[in-house]
Protein backbone atom coordinates (compact mmCIF):
# COMPACT_ATOMS: atom_id res chain seq x y z
CA UNK A 1 0.00 0.00 0.00
CA UNK A 2 2.53 2.53 1.14
CA UNK A 3 5.29 1.01 -0.99
CA UNK A 4 3.16 1.99 -3.95
CA UNK A 5 3.91 3.97 -7.05
CA UNK A 6 4.82 7.24 -5.39
CA UNK A 7 7.80 5.65 -3.67
CA UNK A 8 10.54 8.25 -3.55
CA UNK A 9 14.16 7.33 -4.35
CA UNK A 10 15.51 8.30 -0.89
CA UNK A 11 13.36 5.58 0.71
CA UNK A 12 16.41 3.38 1.08
CA UNK A 13 18.36 6.11 2.85
CA UNK A 14 19.48 5.21 6.35
CA UNK A 15 18.86 8.78 7.54
CA UNK A 16 15.62 7.99 9.45
CA UNK A 17 17.67 5.68 11.64
CA UNK A 18 19.18 8.76 13.27
CA UNK A 19 15.88 8.99 15.12
CA UNK A 20 16.80 5.76 16.90
CA UNK A 21 19.71 7.43 18.69
CA UNK A 22 17.76 8.53 21.81
CA UNK A 23 16.16 5.11 22.34
CA UNK A 24 19.43 3.33 21.64
CA UNK A 25 21.39 5.48 24.09
CA UNK A 26 18.76 4.93 26.76
CA UNK A 27 18.96 1.17 26.25
CA UNK A 28 22.74 1.26 26.54
CA UNK A 29 22.46 2.61 30.09
CA UNK A 30 19.31 0.88 31.26
CA UNK A 31 19.48 -2.41 29.41
CA UNK A 32 22.81 -3.37 27.80
CA UNK A 33 25.24 -2.23 30.51
CA UNK A 34 23.10 -3.60 33.38
CA UNK A 35 22.86 -6.98 31.65
CA UNK A 36 26.61 -7.10 31.12
CA UNK A 37 27.13 -6.20 34.77
CA UNK A 38 24.65 -8.92 35.71
CA UNK A 39 26.49 -11.60 33.76
CA UNK A 40 29.85 -10.43 35.14
CA UNK A 41 28.51 -10.47 38.69
CA UNK A 42 27.16 -13.98 38.23
CA UNK A 43 30.72 -15.26 37.87
CA UNK A 44 32.04 -13.32 40.83
CA UNK A 45 32.75 -15.12 44.04
CA UNK A 46 32.46 -13.04 47.18
CA UNK A 47 32.83 -13.86 50.83
CA UNK A 48 31.59 -11.31 53.32
CA UNK A 49 31.32 -8.62 50.67
CA UNK A 50 34.90 -9.06 49.43
CA UNK A 51 35.49 -10.36 45.92
CA UNK A 52 37.58 -13.52 46.16
CA UNK A 53 37.60 -14.48 42.53
CA UNK A 54 36.32 -12.69 39.46
CA UNK A 55 35.78 -15.88 37.55
CA UNK A 56 34.21 -18.77 39.34
CA UNK A 57 31.24 -20.98 38.58
CA UNK A 58 30.38 -21.40 42.26
CA UNK A 59 27.18 -19.38 41.96
CA UNK A 60 25.95 -21.58 39.14
CA UNK A 61 26.92 -24.72 41.03
CA UNK A 62 24.86 -23.58 44.00
CA UNK A 63 21.88 -23.29 41.68
CA UNK A 64 21.98 -27.03 41.07
CA UNK A 65 23.47 -28.08 44.39
CA UNK A 66 21.15 -26.90 47.14
CA UNK A 67 17.92 -28.04 45.51
CA UNK A 68 15.97 -25.00 46.74
CA UNK A 69 16.51 -23.00 43.56
CA UNK A 70 15.92 -25.98 41.32
CA UNK A 71 12.69 -26.86 43.13
CA UNK A 72 11.56 -23.22 42.83
CA UNK A 73 12.26 -23.29 39.08
CA UNK A 74 10.27 -26.49 38.63
CA UNK A 75 7.39 -25.08 40.66
CA UNK A 76 7.51 -21.85 38.64
CA UNK A 77 7.34 -23.82 35.39
CA UNK A 78 4.46 -25.91 36.75
CA UNK A 79 2.55 -22.76 37.73
CA UNK A 80 3.32 -21.14 34.37
CA UNK A 81 1.99 -24.19 32.52
CA UNK A 82 -1.18 -24.31 34.66
CA UNK A 83 -1.79 -20.59 34.18
CA UNK A 84 -1.18 -20.62 30.42
CA UNK A 85 -3.48 -23.65 30.03
CA UNK A 86 -6.27 -22.02 32.05
CA UNK A 87 -5.89 -18.81 30.04
CA UNK A 88 -6.34 -20.84 26.87
CA UNK A 89 -9.33 -22.85 28.15
CA UNK A 90 -11.21 -19.76 29.31
CA UNK A 91 -9.84 -17.30 26.77
CA UNK A 92 -10.70 -19.26 23.62
CA UNK A 93 -14.49 -19.20 24.18
CA UNK A 94 -14.25 -15.47 24.92
CA UNK A 95 -12.34 -14.88 21.67
CA UNK A 96 -14.96 -16.95 19.78
CA UNK A 97 -17.79 -14.97 21.35
CA UNK A 98 -16.02 -11.73 20.39
CA UNK A 99 -15.70 -12.93 16.80
CA UNK A 100 -19.42 -13.69 16.64
CA UNK A 101 -20.65 -10.42 18.15
CA UNK A 102 -21.26 -7.11 16.45
CA UNK A 103 -19.12 -3.98 16.61
CA UNK A 104 -20.32 -2.35 19.83
CA UNK A 105 -20.66 -5.62 21.74
CA UNK A 106 -17.19 -6.62 20.58
CA UNK A 107 -15.75 -3.35 21.87
CA UNK A 108 -17.45 -3.89 25.23
CA UNK A 109 -16.08 -7.43 25.50
CA UNK A 110 -12.65 -6.14 24.56
CA UNK A 111 -12.87 -3.58 27.35
CA UNK A 112 -13.80 -6.33 29.84
CA UNK A 113 -10.84 -8.42 28.76
CA UNK A 114 -8.22 -5.67 28.96
CA UNK A 115 -9.66 -4.00 32.08
CA UNK A 116 -7.46 -6.03 34.50
CA UNK A 117 -4.43 -4.85 32.48
CA UNK A 118 -5.39 -1.30 33.36
CA UNK A 119 -5.34 -2.19 37.04
CA UNK A 120 -2.15 -2.31 39.05
CA UNK A 121 -0.88 -5.78 40.07
CA UNK A 122 -0.94 -4.94 43.74
CA UNK A 123 -4.43 -3.43 43.49
CA UNK A 124 -5.67 -6.56 41.73
CA UNK A 125 -4.14 -8.70 44.45
CA UNK A 126 -5.80 -6.64 47.18
CA UNK A 127 -9.09 -7.02 45.29
CA UNK A 128 -8.67 -10.80 45.14
CA UNK A 129 -7.94 -10.99 48.87
CA UNK A 130 -11.32 -9.30 49.38
CA UNK A 131 -12.96 -11.97 47.22
CA UNK A 132 -11.05 -15.14 48.10
CA UNK A 133 -9.73 -14.47 51.60
CA UNK A 134 -11.01 -16.02 54.84
CA UNK A 135 -13.36 -13.07 55.35
CA UNK A 136 -13.78 -12.50 51.63
CA UNK A 137 -16.94 -12.41 49.55
CA UNK A 138 -17.00 -16.10 48.63
CA UNK A 139 -16.38 -17.38 52.14
CA UNK A 140 -18.97 -15.01 53.63
CA UNK A 141 -21.53 -16.16 51.05
CA UNK A 142 -20.56 -19.79 51.63
CA UNK A 143 -21.11 -19.43 55.36
CA UNK A 144 -24.35 -17.52 54.78
CA UNK A 145 -25.70 -20.47 52.84
CA UNK A 146 -24.88 -22.60 55.86
CA UNK A 147 -22.97 -25.04 53.68
CA UNK A 148 -19.99 -25.28 55.99
CA UNK A 149 -18.39 -23.69 59.00
CA UNK A 150 -14.89 -24.40 57.74
CA UNK A 151 -13.67 -21.56 55.46
CA UNK A 152 -12.68 -22.58 51.94
CA UNK A 153 -8.97 -22.34 51.26
CA UNK A 154 -9.06 -20.34 48.05
CA UNK A 155 -5.77 -18.55 48.49
CA UNK A 156 -2.40 -18.92 50.17
CA UNK A 157 -1.88 -21.88 47.85
CA UNK A 158 -1.29 -22.54 44.14
CA UNK A 159 -4.99 -22.05 43.38
CA UNK A 160 -4.94 -18.45 44.62
CA UNK A 161 -1.88 -17.66 42.51
CA UNK A 162 -3.39 -19.26 39.40
CA UNK A 163 -6.68 -17.34 39.83
CA UNK A 164 -4.88 -14.06 40.43
CA UNK A 165 -2.61 -14.40 37.41
CA UNK A 166 -5.15 -15.86 34.95
CA UNK A 167 -7.30 -12.82 35.73
CA UNK A 168 -4.82 -10.46 34.10
CA UNK A 169 -3.01 -12.63 31.53
CA UNK A 170 -6.25 -13.86 29.98
CA UNK A 171 -6.04 -10.80 27.73
CA UNK A 172 -2.72 -11.98 26.31
CA UNK A 173 -4.42 -15.14 25.03
CA UNK A 174 -7.73 -13.60 23.98
CA UNK A 175 -6.15 -10.87 21.84
CA UNK A 176 -3.92 -13.05 19.59
CA UNK A 177 -6.53 -15.84 19.36
CA UNK A 178 -9.16 -13.26 18.40
CA UNK A 179 -6.83 -11.85 15.74
CA UNK A 180 -6.26 -15.36 14.34
CA UNK A 181 -9.98 -16.14 14.34
CA UNK A 182 -10.75 -12.89 12.53
CA UNK A 183 -8.24 -13.81 9.84
CA UNK A 184 -10.16 -17.02 9.02
CA UNK A 185 -12.43 -16.67 6.02
CA UNK A 186 -15.90 -17.83 7.22
CA UNK A 187 -16.39 -19.34 3.75
CA UNK A 188 -13.84 -22.04 4.60
CA UNK A 189 -15.88 -23.14 7.61
CA UNK A 190 -19.13 -22.85 5.69
CA UNK A 191 -17.87 -25.04 2.89
CA UNK A 192 -16.74 -27.67 5.41
CA UNK A 193 -20.20 -27.55 6.97
CA UNK A 194 -21.95 -27.71 3.60
CA UNK A 195 -19.93 -30.83 2.80
CA UNK A 196 -21.58 -32.44 5.84
CA UNK A 197 -19.17 -31.79 8.69
CA UNK A 198 -20.82 -31.23 12.07
CA UNK A 199 -19.97 -28.06 13.96
CA UNK A 200 -17.74 -29.98 16.34
CA UNK A 201 -15.84 -31.43 13.38
CA UNK A 202 -15.60 -28.05 11.70
CA UNK A 203 -14.15 -26.64 14.91
CA UNK A 204 -11.57 -29.40 15.42
CA UNK A 205 -10.49 -29.77 11.81
CA UNK A 206 -10.86 -26.26 10.42
CA UNK A 207 -11.24 -23.46 12.98
CA UNK A 208 -8.82 -24.68 15.64
CA UNK A 209 -5.91 -25.54 13.29
CA UNK A 210 -6.33 -22.21 11.48
CA UNK A 211 -6.24 -20.33 14.79
CA UNK A 212 -3.10 -22.12 15.98
CA UNK A 213 -0.78 -19.15 15.31
CA UNK A 214 -2.79 -17.11 17.82
CA UNK A 215 -2.98 -20.00 20.27
CA UNK A 216 0.79 -20.55 20.17
CA UNK A 217 1.55 -16.82 20.41
CA UNK A 218 -0.78 -16.33 23.38
CA UNK A 219 0.29 -19.47 25.21
CA UNK A 220 3.98 -18.61 24.78
CA UNK A 221 3.55 -15.02 25.89
CA UNK A 222 1.71 -16.03 29.07
CA UNK A 223 4.14 -18.84 29.80
CA UNK A 224 7.18 -16.58 29.40
CA UNK A 225 5.64 -13.78 31.47
CA UNK A 226 4.86 -16.28 34.25
CA UNK A 227 8.48 -17.35 34.56
CA UNK A 228 9.10 -13.94 36.11
CA UNK A 229 6.16 -14.10 38.55
CA UNK A 230 6.98 -12.33 41.77
CA UNK A 231 4.32 -10.19 43.39
CA UNK A 232 1.21 -12.34 43.03
CA UNK A 233 2.85 -15.46 44.54
CA UNK A 234 4.11 -13.34 47.45
CA UNK A 235 0.73 -11.76 48.18
CA UNK A 236 -1.69 -14.50 47.15
CA UNK A 237 0.49 -17.51 47.76
CA UNK A 238 1.54 -16.53 51.24
CA UNK A 239 4.66 -18.41 52.17
CA UNK A 240 3.33 -21.56 50.58
CA UNK A 241 4.25 -20.85 46.99
CA UNK A 242 7.89 -20.16 46.12
CA UNK A 243 8.92 -19.03 42.65
CA UNK A 244 12.46 -18.52 41.37
CA UNK A 245 11.89 -14.75 41.24
CA UNK A 246 11.03 -14.78 44.95
CA UNK A 247 14.32 -16.54 45.65
CA UNK A 248 16.19 -13.93 43.61
CA UNK A 249 14.34 -11.12 45.38
CA UNK A 250 15.22 -12.60 48.75
CA UNK A 251 18.90 -12.95 47.80
CA UNK A 252 19.00 -9.26 46.85
CA UNK A 253 16.84 -7.66 49.50
CA UNK A 254 17.72 -9.65 52.61
CA UNK A 255 20.90 -11.63 51.98
CA UNK A 256 22.60 -9.13 49.67
CA UNK A 257 24.19 -12.02 47.77
CA UNK A 258 24.51 -10.37 44.37
CA UNK A 259 26.63 -13.13 42.87
CA UNK A 260 24.13 -15.90 43.44
CA UNK A 261 21.15 -13.65 42.63
CA UNK A 262 22.80 -12.74 39.31
CA UNK A 263 23.60 -16.35 38.46
CA UNK A 264 20.00 -17.37 39.17
CA UNK A 265 18.78 -14.46 37.04
CA UNK A 266 20.98 -15.62 34.15
CA UNK A 267 19.46 -19.10 34.53
CA UNK A 268 15.99 -17.53 34.29
CA UNK A 269 17.08 -15.79 31.08
CA UNK A 270 18.30 -19.09 29.64
CA UNK A 271 14.97 -20.72 30.51
CA UNK A 272 13.07 -17.90 28.79
CA UNK A 273 15.30 -18.25 25.72
CA UNK A 274 14.68 -22.01 25.71
CA UNK A 275 10.91 -21.52 25.92
CA UNK A 276 10.95 -19.04 23.04
CA UNK A 277 12.98 -21.49 20.97
CA UNK A 278 10.51 -24.31 21.73
CA UNK A 279 7.58 -22.10 20.77
CA UNK A 280 9.28 -21.28 17.46
CA UNK A 281 9.65 -24.97 16.70
CA UNK A 282 5.94 -25.46 17.35
CA UNK A 283 5.03 -22.38 15.37
CA UNK A 284 6.91 -23.54 12.29
CA UNK A 285 4.78 -26.66 12.22
CA UNK A 286 1.72 -24.48 11.74
CA UNK A 287 3.41 -22.27 9.21
CA UNK A 288 3.97 -19.33 11.53
CA UNK A 289 6.66 -17.36 9.76
CA UNK A 290 8.38 -15.51 12.57
CA UNK B 1 -32.61 -31.92 11.50
CA UNK B 2 -34.11 -30.33 14.59
CA UNK B 3 -31.99 -32.60 16.76
CA UNK B 4 -28.83 -31.36 15.08
CA UNK B 5 -30.11 -27.83 15.39
CA UNK B 6 -30.68 -28.32 19.12
CA UNK B 7 -27.23 -29.73 19.59
CA UNK B 8 -25.76 -26.76 17.76
CA UNK B 9 -27.72 -24.37 19.94
CA UNK B 10 -26.51 -26.22 23.03
CA UNK B 11 -22.92 -25.91 21.86
CA UNK B 12 -23.25 -22.20 21.19
CA UNK B 13 -24.87 -21.91 24.59
CA UNK B 14 -21.91 -23.65 26.29
CA UNK B 15 -19.38 -21.34 24.60
CA UNK B 16 -21.54 -18.36 25.47
CA UNK B 17 -21.88 -19.25 29.13
CA UNK B 18 -18.15 -19.97 29.55
CA UNK B 19 -17.60 -16.51 28.06
CA UNK B 20 -20.13 -14.86 30.39
CA UNK B 21 -18.66 -16.53 33.50
CA UNK B 22 -15.16 -15.55 32.39
CA UNK B 23 -16.18 -11.95 31.87
CA UNK B 24 -17.83 -11.80 35.30
CA UNK B 25 -14.62 -13.22 36.73
CA UNK B 26 -12.68 -10.42 35.03
CA UNK B 27 -14.72 -7.60 36.54
CA UNK B 28 -15.78 -9.00 39.92
CA UNK B 29 -12.63 -8.22 41.98
CA UNK B 30 -12.42 -4.61 40.82
CA UNK B 31 -16.09 -4.03 41.64
CA UNK B 32 -15.76 -5.61 45.10
CA UNK B 33 -12.67 -3.50 45.72
CA UNK B 34 -14.48 -0.28 44.79
CA UNK B 35 -17.41 -1.14 47.06
CA UNK B 36 -15.09 -2.02 49.95
CA UNK B 37 -13.01 1.13 49.50
CA UNK B 38 -16.04 3.22 50.50
CA UNK B 39 -16.48 1.44 53.80
CA UNK B 40 -16.78 3.55 56.93
CA UNK B 41 -16.04 0.58 59.20
CA UNK B 42 -12.78 0.26 61.06
CA UNK B 43 -12.04 -3.12 59.49
CA UNK B 44 -12.57 -4.78 56.12
CA UNK B 45 -15.48 -7.17 55.89
CA UNK B 46 -17.98 -7.90 53.18
CA UNK B 47 -20.43 -6.27 52.88
CA UNK B 48 -19.52 -3.06 54.73
CA UNK B 49 -22.05 -2.05 57.37
CA UNK B 50 -21.68 1.68 56.72
CA UNK B 51 -20.44 3.62 53.70
CA UNK B 52 -18.55 6.88 53.53
CA UNK B 53 -15.39 8.63 52.43
CA UNK B 54 -13.68 8.03 55.78
CA UNK B 55 -10.68 6.11 54.43
CA UNK B 56 -10.24 8.29 51.36
CA UNK B 57 -10.05 11.25 53.74
CA UNK B 58 -7.54 9.32 55.79
CA UNK B 59 -5.10 8.51 52.97
CA UNK B 60 -5.34 12.05 51.61
CA UNK B 61 -4.26 13.44 54.96
CA UNK B 62 -1.66 10.80 55.81
CA UNK B 63 1.93 11.90 55.09
CA UNK B 64 3.22 8.47 54.03
CA UNK B 65 0.44 7.84 51.50
CA UNK B 66 0.56 11.40 50.17
CA UNK B 67 4.32 11.22 49.77
CA UNK B 68 4.09 7.96 47.82
CA UNK B 69 1.19 9.26 45.73
CA UNK B 70 3.05 12.47 44.83
CA UNK B 71 6.17 10.51 43.86
CA UNK B 72 4.21 8.03 41.72
CA UNK B 73 2.40 10.82 39.90
CA UNK B 74 5.61 12.78 39.35
CA UNK B 75 7.43 9.76 37.91
CA UNK B 76 4.50 8.81 35.66
CA UNK B 77 4.13 12.43 34.52
CA UNK B 78 7.75 12.42 33.33
CA UNK B 79 7.76 8.87 31.98
CA UNK B 80 4.66 9.28 29.79
CA UNK B 81 5.77 12.16 27.50
CA UNK B 82 9.37 10.87 27.34
CA UNK B 83 8.21 7.39 26.32
CA UNK B 84 5.76 8.84 23.81
CA UNK B 85 8.46 10.97 22.17
CA UNK B 86 11.09 8.21 22.08
CA UNK B 87 8.49 5.70 20.91
CA UNK B 88 7.28 7.96 18.10
CA UNK B 89 10.85 8.64 16.94
CA UNK B 90 11.78 4.96 17.01
CA UNK B 91 8.58 3.76 15.34
CA UNK B 92 8.97 6.45 12.64
CA UNK B 93 12.59 5.45 12.07
CA UNK B 94 11.62 1.81 11.65
CA UNK B 95 8.80 2.75 9.30
CA UNK B 96 10.88 5.02 7.08
CA UNK B 97 14.28 3.40 7.31
CA UNK B 98 15.53 0.81 4.80
CA UNK B 99 13.81 -2.60 5.12
CA UNK B 100 17.16 -4.30 5.58
CA UNK B 101 17.93 -4.71 9.28
CA UNK B 102 14.49 -3.49 10.27
CA UNK B 103 13.53 -6.83 11.80
CA UNK B 104 16.72 -7.05 13.90
CA UNK B 105 16.41 -3.47 15.17
CA UNK B 106 12.75 -4.04 16.04
CA UNK B 107 13.59 -7.20 18.00
CA UNK B 108 16.31 -5.35 19.92
CA UNK B 109 13.96 -2.46 20.68
CA UNK B 110 11.24 -4.68 22.13
CA UNK B 111 13.67 -6.97 23.98
CA UNK B 112 12.96 -5.44 27.44
CA UNK B 113 9.40 -6.72 27.07
CA UNK B 114 10.39 -10.39 27.09
CA UNK B 115 12.95 -9.99 29.86
CA UNK B 116 11.45 -10.90 33.24
CA UNK B 117 11.27 -7.72 35.31
CA UNK B 118 13.04 -9.39 38.22
CA UNK B 119 16.06 -9.91 35.99
CA UNK B 120 15.97 -6.37 34.64
CA UNK B 121 15.45 -4.98 38.14
CA UNK B 122 18.38 -6.91 39.55
CA UNK B 123 20.61 -5.84 36.64
CA UNK B 124 19.64 -2.18 36.99
CA UNK B 125 19.97 -2.34 40.76
CA UNK B 126 23.69 -3.11 40.55
CA UNK B 127 24.35 -0.17 38.22
CA UNK B 128 22.14 2.20 40.23
CA UNK B 129 23.73 1.07 43.48
CA UNK B 130 27.25 1.77 42.22
CA UNK B 131 26.31 5.16 40.83
CA UNK B 132 24.57 6.10 44.11
CA UNK B 133 21.27 6.68 42.37
CA UNK B 134 19.13 4.59 44.70
CA UNK B 135 15.93 6.30 45.81
CA UNK B 136 16.11 8.91 43.03
CA UNK B 137 13.27 9.86 40.72
CA UNK B 138 15.78 9.75 37.83
CA UNK B 139 16.48 6.07 38.43
CA UNK B 140 12.77 5.26 38.58
CA UNK B 141 12.06 7.26 35.41
CA UNK B 142 14.84 5.57 33.43
CA UNK B 143 13.66 2.13 34.54
CA UNK B 144 10.03 2.82 33.74
CA UNK B 145 10.76 4.30 30.31
CA UNK B 146 12.78 1.18 29.47
CA UNK B 147 9.87 -1.16 30.13
CA UNK B 148 7.18 1.13 28.68
CA UNK B 149 9.03 1.93 25.43
CA UNK B 150 8.47 -1.45 23.70
CA UNK B 151 4.69 -1.10 24.06
CA UNK B 152 4.84 2.45 22.71
CA UNK B 153 6.91 1.36 19.70
CA UNK B 154 4.52 -1.51 18.94
CA UNK B 155 1.30 0.52 19.19
CA UNK B 156 2.61 3.59 17.37
CA UNK B 157 4.29 1.36 14.78
CA UNK B 158 1.00 -0.44 14.14
CA UNK B 159 -0.82 2.81 13.41
CA UNK B 160 2.04 4.06 11.24
CA UNK B 161 1.71 0.90 9.17
CA UNK B 162 -1.88 1.65 8.23
CA UNK B 163 -1.10 5.31 7.57
CA UNK B 164 -1.18 5.97 3.84
CA UNK B 165 2.08 7.77 3.17
CA UNK B 166 0.70 9.29 -0.03
CA UNK B 167 -1.34 11.67 2.15
CA UNK B 168 1.87 13.15 3.45
CA UNK B 169 3.38 13.31 -0.03
CA UNK B 170 0.25 15.04 -1.28
CA UNK B 171 0.60 17.65 1.46
CA UNK B 172 4.24 18.14 0.49
CA UNK B 173 3.44 18.46 -3.18
CA UNK B 174 0.94 21.14 -2.23
CA UNK B 175 3.81 23.07 -0.68
CA UNK B 176 3.92 21.97 2.95
CA UNK B 177 7.36 21.64 4.47
CA UNK B 178 8.22 18.01 5.39
CA UNK B 179 7.94 18.63 9.17
CA UNK B 180 4.64 20.45 8.61
CA UNK B 181 3.28 17.57 6.57
CA UNK B 182 4.35 15.11 9.24
CA UNK B 183 2.90 17.20 12.05
CA UNK B 184 -0.43 18.16 10.49
CA UNK B 185 -1.15 15.10 8.34
CA UNK B 186 0.53 12.12 9.94
CA UNK B 187 0.06 12.88 13.65
CA UNK B 188 -3.75 13.25 13.54
CA UNK B 189 -4.08 10.00 11.57
CA UNK B 190 -1.94 7.94 13.95
CA UNK B 191 -3.67 9.43 16.98
CA UNK B 192 -5.24 6.12 18.16
CA UNK B 193 -1.74 4.62 18.39
CA UNK B 194 -0.49 7.63 20.32
CA UNK B 195 -3.45 7.46 22.71
CA UNK B 196 -2.88 3.75 23.36
CA UNK B 197 0.83 4.40 23.94
CA UNK B 198 0.02 7.20 26.40
CA UNK B 199 -2.34 5.00 28.39
CA UNK B 200 0.11 2.12 28.49
CA UNK B 201 3.09 4.28 29.43
CA UNK B 202 1.27 5.99 32.26
CA UNK B 203 -0.12 2.76 33.66
CA UNK B 204 3.16 0.88 33.26
CA UNK B 205 4.92 3.56 35.27
CA UNK B 206 2.22 4.12 37.85
CA UNK B 207 1.84 0.38 38.51
CA UNK B 208 5.43 -0.79 38.23
CA UNK B 209 6.45 -2.76 41.28
CA UNK B 210 9.45 -5.06 41.19
CA UNK B 211 12.11 -2.87 39.56
CA UNK B 212 11.22 0.15 41.70
CA UNK B 213 11.20 -2.17 44.71
CA UNK B 214 14.83 -3.08 43.98
CA UNK B 215 15.87 0.51 43.27
CA UNK B 216 14.29 2.01 46.39
CA UNK B 217 14.93 1.84 50.09
CA UNK B 218 12.89 4.62 51.71
CA UNK B 219 11.47 6.81 48.95
CA UNK B 220 8.76 4.52 47.70
CA UNK B 221 5.98 4.67 45.14
CA UNK B 222 2.32 3.80 45.74
CA UNK B 223 2.51 0.07 44.79
CA UNK B 224 5.44 -0.45 47.16
CA UNK B 225 3.74 1.48 49.95
CA UNK B 226 0.68 -0.75 49.49
CA UNK B 227 2.90 -3.85 49.53
CA UNK B 228 4.70 -2.73 52.68
CA UNK B 229 1.48 -2.05 54.55
CA UNK B 230 0.01 -5.36 53.37
CA UNK B 231 2.64 -7.19 55.39
CA UNK B 232 1.16 -5.70 58.58
CA UNK B 233 -2.51 -6.14 58.03
CA UNK B 234 -5.18 -5.59 55.41
CA UNK B 235 -6.87 -2.46 56.74
CA UNK B 236 -9.40 -0.25 54.93
CA UNK B 237 -6.80 2.40 54.03
CA UNK B 238 -5.27 -0.14 51.61
CA UNK B 239 -8.66 -0.65 49.96
CA UNK B 240 -9.06 3.13 49.70
CA UNK B 241 -5.65 3.78 48.11
CA UNK B 242 -6.21 0.81 45.78
CA UNK B 243 -9.64 2.18 44.89
CA UNK B 244 -8.12 5.59 44.24
CA UNK B 245 -5.44 4.06 41.99
CA UNK B 246 -8.09 2.07 40.13
CA UNK B 247 -10.31 5.10 39.54
CA UNK B 248 -7.32 7.19 38.48
CA UNK B 249 -6.13 4.72 35.82
CA UNK B 250 -9.62 3.90 34.54
CA UNK B 251 -10.58 7.58 34.54
CA UNK B 252 -7.46 8.51 32.58
CA UNK B 253 -8.03 5.69 30.11
CA UNK B 254 -11.65 6.68 29.58
CA UNK B 255 -10.72 10.33 29.20
CA UNK B 256 -7.99 9.64 26.65
CA UNK B 257 -10.07 7.13 24.71
CA UNK B 258 -13.05 9.47 24.56
CA UNK B 259 -10.74 12.32 23.49
CA UNK B 260 -9.04 10.19 20.85
CA UNK B 261 -12.39 9.02 19.56
CA UNK B 262 -13.85 12.47 19.21
CA UNK B 263 -10.66 13.67 17.54
CA UNK B 264 -10.66 10.85 15.02
CA UNK B 265 -14.37 11.32 14.33
CA UNK B 266 -15.46 8.16 16.12
CA UNK B 267 -13.34 6.00 13.86
CA UNK B 268 -12.39 3.64 16.68
CA UNK B 269 -15.98 2.53 17.11
CA UNK B 270 -16.48 1.76 13.47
Amino acid sequence: MKDGTLESPEIDSKRPWLLLVPSASLYVFTFAVPLIVLVAASFEKTTGGVTVSSFSTDNYQSFFADGVALRAVLHTLYLSFAIATCCLLFGYPVAMTMRRSGGRMRLLLLFFVVSPLLTSVIVRNVAWILVLGREGLINVAWRGLGLTTEPLRLMYNDLGVVIGVVHVYLAFVVLPVFASLMAIDPAVEESAASLGATRVRVFWHVTLPLSMPGVIAGFTLVFVLCVGLYLTPVVMGGNFVVTISMIIGDLVRTQFDMGRASAFAVMVLLIVAGLLWLSRQFGQRYGVGT
Amino acid sequence: MTGAQNREDARGWVTGSVAVVTLAFLLLPQIILLVESFTADSYLAFPPTRYGLRWYAFILSDDDWLDALRRSLLVAAIVTPVTLLLGLMAAYALDRGPPRGRRTIFTLLIAPMILPHVVLGLAQFQVVFWSHMQDTVTAYVLAHVTIALPYAIITIGASLQVFDRRLEEAAQSLGAAPWRAAFHVMLPVIRPGLVAATIFSFITSFDEFIITYFLSTRRVTVPIQIFNSLSFQLDPSIAAISGLTLMLTIGLTGFLMAGGQIASGGRILR
